[in-house]
């Protein structure tokens, strides 16, 4: 087991340099912050001075050894735009966004695990078609036009909840099934396909040979099997929902880490952009690790093979 | 299990001939909602095809003194505008008919661009195998961990959001899923006795992953792709909706649904039409794809 | 293994709903709720140009002198009274009994600090050029101060209304990062906490020396999706939103629970067009091409159709309520023709490709559709529009500050809600300012000229003077002086202010 761990770290420690690196060099080859900082009517001496003062005089290579030489430390800078170090900025919005994805991957479990597994057991039946087709048509439903509809709906028309801001469980509702509704088609495909192959395996045919209870079957050994790759997607899948936290975030006015990092693109503030990049690949990384960790624990075939 | 089951899972060679065509007749059957979808988005892309026919107005003539005006059907509308108008009283149909001719060519745009980066990296990662495996699948890994949307936008915010730099940037941000899946279909084909063959008869790897390989991933391929296409043409209404998408007065149904989203209290049938377009399309799009895979071979596992 | 599944499932759920924030104390019932589109970047307004900045200074700091709004006349706040003592001294009598948030007493002290802030150029205040005028502060006792001008100085008591007082022990021992984030003021609020991007809470300050605000709470929300915040007001969730689509109005009207308020807001609107060439080599650099967008745009028809009349047309920059407007100036006339021309004159007969920048609809009511109509009439002329749009209003500030507007681009200016002339001709028109993307010697001279002249006759002479130049030089696009939409829950009683600051201390709950 630790052997498989400290393998695991490794990787992982690849892809967050990977991810850094990608985000630096996308940063550094489009745009040319200098000409936002300076006035219009800066001489070439002072772009000169401006390259050197901000290091971008150098080689690629030697800037982003000393970008990632600070922020090892946590430096990440001061953003170019408030003058505020970026950690801060960062840290102050990443509990809203966390708590909002944490939400809608439940919401989207709690959406599709009891309707994939259903959609498994009834395969090919007028159930499982239904949720195939609803599946379908949740991908279809762009995810700020759902948003929208259900503020219409649930604020404004049936004054039930809160139309979007953050603070209380209230406030949790909506966002959290817009961002579930956004996750649950690929996660139902994923349970329903991996309950079907579960459920054609030998030691369930045993299992039923011997007589044991269908509910048994496949609650006991089903559904625990099938658990495996919806946990480990899931683990993939909290970065795409990063994606459509941006969009949640905007409708619903959330104060979270997604706006802030479209923000500060837009504003070209290097130093915010990279400082949220990096930390939300820390984050995202370090669920993975932890899902295959407890994947590895739960199935000792995965530590051998991978 | 159900009985119909079976009939999927049989043997075809050992069939006769009339039992063949029923069985795929039967198939057609089962793949009866694909087929109608199938139907659905012919008829779609020809009324795109023919815009400038179709069409009873340009997209982009702008009429303001006749601004939100409804549908025909409803109490104001007037025949001249079936779908009636928008906020500055262009024709919601004409308006329609065009952004679906945008929206579908930066899906499809954008599709052969993902497919050809993921096919080649995938096929490259699954036949040389070793250390160039690895690098292109910690890239996989990299990309598929991390939102890179996120970067997209920031590609987009600072080159401007012309339909290239949107096809380039949508179609390199999706490459990864066709390399994973390519791979693990090339490293499974890789071990195959023609394979091992044409590698004793002294044939070049080009040849090999070319004529060999990649004509057994084609069905995987257009799956993938298919699905794809609807998921691109989301994307652009995300993009239209952080101003980041197809620019006015160009329509897009992405566009077209994001602007309309302030009057959705009011006059709803702005975002309603391009918003159930979108809907109707990718609905019909995955339907296709599902039922593309089903018949193309029922174990792919996508 | 089932048991460890479920209980990480449970601790999804823990960490998603478990760790939420408490809710506030504060009841709804005492507490008014103000919604802005975009943030402030900072608590410091004198380094800030944004109207955010304006609003919420109002709050929680106190000015020398306020405009009434019913009179439109500068009225004493903080200063008792004023006088000019010569052609360059103004006394200044300060009300006494005034304490800041921190306990400490106002005096003249405070007043020489906030200005010497202001005005020290190392310091690169937004502000600066709003008092540039003046060249020190003195102090003649505690209570009396004496402002020396660089010449005769005319709208010394209309900018007085343009500058927050700062404490002076806050300047100097907390300093300028400090003060980024934490205002201490004289104002009816204080700050509670600022949450970037997400709200401001402010508390009724219990000391303040003015009319106490009716209600203890003002919490100010940053929501920026427009729908969103029209749906908060009909839901009961926002009190008081600014900046209606005009096509949204009947929404808020029909509801039952809230209702919409316009009045004309100092502040014309216009696309800059870069005669300046601050932004690179561009077609509008000649004077042919600028007449031609001006000539192609119908922007009378605009105001009627799509803004439902809530707009005033204007001849040029210079906004029908500031001193020295020029009634008799009659503004461009749609000629598709004539403009057709000129574009050939200049050099284009078979049309220019023109970028555009694009603002978020923050400021400017319906400015996408205005956008969408103003830019197929510059079609039907010849002009190929390239669009782009940058949807953050502080983003476009920014670029604009930095000379890179790009040729043409969406801007209004709110005159610092000074009415006069001077206000947009200094910041917006004049060569090498901050916001100018135009640059011409004859007009800079009328416009010192207009600065240091003291009677007010001779003053509007040469802004008509100033006027007819800017419209002869097509300087910019000019479009119209904007009306304010407010949406105002029925909860609450509100005047529109025609300065654009909204003043949440005089708000009232609604009479039962």
């Amino acid at each position: 087991m630790k052997r498989y761990a400290l393998r695991q770290i490794a990787q992982l420690a690849v892809v967050i340099v990977g991810i850094s690196m990608l985000a630096f060099a996308i940063l550094h080859v489009i745009g040319d912050p200098v000409t936002l900082l300076l006035p219009q009517n800066a001489g070439k001496e002072e772009y000169a001075r401006y390259y050197k003062l901000l290091g971008l005089d150098q080689p690629i290579y030697v800037q982003y050894w000393k970008f990632a030489s600070r922020a090892v430390q946590g430096d990440f800078g001061k953003s170019w735009y408030t003058d505020t170090p970026a950690f801060k900025l960062v840290m102050e919005r990443m509990p809203p966004t966390l708590y909002l994805t944490t939400a809608g991957l439940g919401m989207a479990l709690l959406i599709s695990l009891p309707l994939g597994i259903v959609a498994a057991l009834k395969r090919h039946s007028f159930v499982d078609n239904l949720c195939t087709m609803g599946a379908v048509m949740g991908q279809a439903m762009p995810i700020f036009w759902l948003g929208i509809m259900l503020i219409i709906i649930f604020a404004v028309r049936l004054k039930a909840l809160p139309a979007s801001g953050y603070g209380t469980w209230q406030h949790f509702l909506m966002p959290a099934f817009t961002l579930g509704a956004f996750l649950a088609p690929i996660t139902m495909r994923l349970v329903r396909s991996g309950v079907i192959e579960v459920m054609n395996m030998e030691y369930i045919k045993t299992a039923r040979a011997k007589g044991v209870a269908e509910w048994r079957v496949v609650v006991k050994h089903a559904f625990r099997n099938a658990c495996i790759p919806v946990i480990t997607v899931l683990g993939l899948q909290f970065g795409q929902l990063l994606g459509g936290a941006i969009v949640t975030e905007t409708v619903f006015a959330w104060p979270g880490v997604a706006t802030l990092t479209v923000d500060s693109i837009r504003n070209q503030d290097f130093p915010v952009v990279q400082c949220a990049v990096v930390l939300l690949a820390l984050i995202i990384v370090s669920i993975n690790f932890v899902v295959d960790m407890i994947v590895g624990y739960i199935d000792p075939r995965i530590r051998v093979g991978a | 299990m159900g009985a119909g089951e079976v009939a999927l899972e049989g043997p075809d060679a050992t069939a006769g001939r009339p039992a063949a065509a029923r069985r795929s007749l039967r198939r057609l059957w089962r793949l009866k909602w694909g087929v109608a979808a199938a139907v659905v988005m012919l008829l779609i892309v020809l009324v795109t095809l023919a815009a400038p026919w179709l069409a009873p107005f340009s997209p982009v003539e702008v009429d303001i003194r006749h601004r939100l005006g409804p549908p025909a059907w409803m109490q104001g509308g007037t025949t001249e505008h079936w779908l009636g108008t928008d906020q500055i009283g262009r024709d919601l149909l004409s308006r329609m008919i065009y952004g679906g001719r945008v929206s579908l060519l930066i899906g499809v745009a954008a599709v052969l661009v993902s497919s050809t980066i993921g096919v080649l990296l995938g096929l490259s990662a699954g036949y040389f195998g070793a250390k160039t495996d690895w690098i292109i699948m910690t890239l996989v890994n990299v990309m598929l961990t991390f939102p890179f949307v996120l970067l997209a936008l920031a590609v987009i915010a600072v080159l401007g959001p012309s339909l290239l730099n949107m096809v380039i940037v949508l179609g390199v941000a999706d490459w990864p899923l066709y390399a994973r899946v390519i791979r693990a279909e090339t490293l499974a084909i890789r071990e195959r006795d023609f394979i091992t063959a044409g590698r004793a008869l002294g044939m070049s790897h080009l040849r090999i992953v070319f004529r060999q390989i990649l004509p057994n991933l084609v069905s995987v391929i257009v799956v993938i792709a298919t699905l794809q296409v609807a998921r691109v043409i989301i994307l652009e209404s995300f993009l239209s909706f952080l101003g980041l998408g197809v620019q006015p007065p160009t329509p897009a149904w992405g566009n077209m649904l994001g602007e309309g989203r302030v009057y959705m209290l009011n006059s709803w049938w702005i975002a309603a039409f391009p918003g159930a377009a979108i809907f109707v399309t990718t609905l019909v799009i995955n339907l296709m794809g599902n039922a593309l895979r089903d018949w193309l071979d029922p174990h792919m596992k996508l | 293994m089932r048991r460890l599944l479920v209980a990480s499932l449970a601790l999804l759920f823990a960490v998603g709903l478990g760790l939420v924030p408490p809710a506030s104390a504060q009841t709804r019932e005492e507490t008014l709720i103000y919604s802005l589109q975009s943030d402030v970047d900072n608590w410091d307004p004198p380094n800030s140009v944004l109207r955010e900045a304006i609003i919420l200074g109002y709050h929680v700091f106190d000015h020398l002198a306020v405009r009434d709004l019913k009179t439109r006349r500068v009225i004493p706040n903080l200063a008792t009274s004023w006088k000019a003592v010569d052609d360059t001294t103004w006394e200044v009598k300060l009300r006494q009994g005034v304490k800041f948030h921190d306990g400490t007493p106002f005096t003249a002290k405070d007043v020489k600090a906030t200005f010497d802030r202001v005005l020290n150029p190392a310091n690169k205040m937004t502000a600066r050029g709003n008092h540039a005028k003046i060249k020190a502060v003195e102090i003649v006792d505690d209570h009396t101060v004496r402002f020396k001008t660089d010449g005769p100085y005319p709208l010394f008591v209309e900018r007085l209304t343009a500058q927050v007082m700062q404490s002076d022990k806050v300047i100097r021992e907390k300093g300028h990062e400090w003060m980024q984030e934490n205002p201490i003021g004289t104002g009816p609020y204080k700050l509670v906490k600022w949450s970037r991007k997400q709200e401001h809470l402010l508390v009724r300050n219990d000391d303040y020396w003015g009319p106490k605000p009716a209600f203890k709470y003002v919490r100010i929300r940053i929501i920026p999706e427009k729908a969103t915040e029209i749906a908060e007001l009909l839901s009961g969730g926002v009190d008081i939103i600014k900046a209606v689509p005009p096509d949204q109005m009947d929404v808020i009207n029909k509801s039952g629970g809230a209702r919409t308020a316009t009045s004309p807001i100092l502040r014309t609107a216009m696309l800059q067009l870069d005669q300046a060439a601050r932004s690179g080599p561009n077609p509008f650099t000649d004077v042919r091409v600028r007449r031609a967008a001006n000539l192609a745009v119908d922007s009378d028809a605009i105001i009627k159709h799509v803004l439902n009349g809530l707009g005033d047309r204007v001849a040029t920059g210079i906004n029908p309520m500031a001193f020295g407007w020029d009634a008799n100036l009659k503004p461009y006339k749609q000629d598709i023709a004539q403009a057709k021309k000129l574009l050939a004159d200049a050099g284009f007969p078979n049309g220019v490709d023109i970028t555009f920048n694009e603002g978020p609809p923050i400021v400017e009511p319906a400015i996408q559709q205005t956008n969408d109509a103003i830019v197929a009439d510059m079609t039907k002329a010849g002009f190929r529009v390239k669009r782009n749009y940058i949807g953050d209003n502080t983003v476009l500030v920014a670029r604009i500050k930095d000379g890179k507007g790009g040729p043409m681009f969406n801007w209004s200016w709110g005159y610092y809600s000074v009415f006069d002339a001077d206000a947009i001709l200094y910041d917006v028109f004049k060569c090498g300012e901050n916001y100018s993307y135009y640059c011409n010697p004859a007009l800079d001279d009328l416009i010192s000229q207009g600065r240091s002249t003291l009677d007010a006759k001779r003053r509007a002479e040469i802004y008509v003077k100033a006027q007819k130049l800017l419209f002869d030089d097509a300087a910019y696009l000019y479009k119209w002086g904007l009306r304010g939409v407010w949406g105002i829950s029925n909860r609450v009683e509100y005047q529109a202010p025609a300065d654009e600051v909204d003043r949440m201390f005089t708000v009232t709950p609604r009479k039962k």
